[in-house]
């Protein structure tokens, strides 16, 4: 699908970290992430828990907790996947982790495993927001929503300033 | 300039929602206001600095304000942190 599309200069696309639908990043429950608090940006339901790099880059923070992947663009976007809602409290719980911070990874090097039944089980909700971290430094974030994704399918088109 | 020195009550400490509620707090001063924990310092408006110093609870973090407006703000990160973390 990527091939379809001749990329700019001064566009960055983002890749769905996992297979899923992706809606409005303000259809997420948890005001965080609904109301943009953590920057613009995106969400996926996801009907497979392998959470894939979304765009070529560095790991900038695993968390230790297993539950969020930040993601640091060659672009020079700072991108947070966040597996679930409050899924913090798992404390590491139903995830496995491919990479540790530090790491550069190619866009589809796989990051993150996440056992979404059990979290689904435990009483979190799975959906999986991308947000950027540093949406201020960007012209425009926006999200391509409304269908099902499959991973690095483009969710998020940034505009550089 | 102006700092404190707090102990993160918080047993998650600072993970994703406290960070960018502490970001957009501090983004509110026109004042450099830094995170210190250990030999590790972060930019309070940069949320993925923030997460990275990867702050848990019962650890002690330094806050500095420094700017125009750095008595307000110094205050206003200390009232945050006592009531969110």
């Amino acid at each position: 699908m990527f091939g379809m599309f001749k990329k700019k200069e001064d566009k960055i696309e983002v890749g769905s970290p996992v297979r899923g639908q992706a809606v409005p990043i303000r259809e997420v429950s948890d005001p965080t992430f609904g109301d943009e608090i953590l920057g613009k940006g995106v969400a996926v339901k996801p009907t497979d828990g392998r959470v894939y790099a979304p765009v070529d880059g560095e790991v900038s923070l695993l968390f230790d907790t297993l539950h969020a992947v930040s993601i640091t663009g060659t672009g020079g976007a700072e991108i947070l996947v966040h597996i679930g809602l409050d899924t913090v409290a798992l404390k590491g719980e139903h995830f496995t982790a491919h990479v540790k911070t530090g790491d550069t990874v190619k866009k589809g090097d796989l990051l993150i495993t996440a056992d979404l039944e059990k979290i689904r089980e435990a009483g979190y909700d799975t959906i999986t927001p991308v947000v950027i971290c540093n949406t201020d430094e960007f012209a425009a974030v926006e999200g391509v929503t409304g269908s099902d994704v499959g991973p690095g399918d483009t969710v998020l088109i940034l505009t550089k300033k | 300039m102006k700092s404190f020195q707090y102990v993160v009550k918080d047993p998650l400490g600072i993970h994703a929602r406290p960070a960018g509620l502490l970001v957009k707090e501090a983004k509110n001063f026109s004042s450099k206001i830094t995170i210190k924990k250990d030999d590790k310092e972060a930019d309070a408006s940069r949320l993925m600095a923030v997460m990275a110093l990867g702050v848990k609870g019962g650890m002690q973090i330094t806050v500095t304000a420094e700017g125009a407006d750095e008595d307000a703000a110094c205050a206003a990160m200390k009232k945050f942190f006592e009531e969110q973390l």
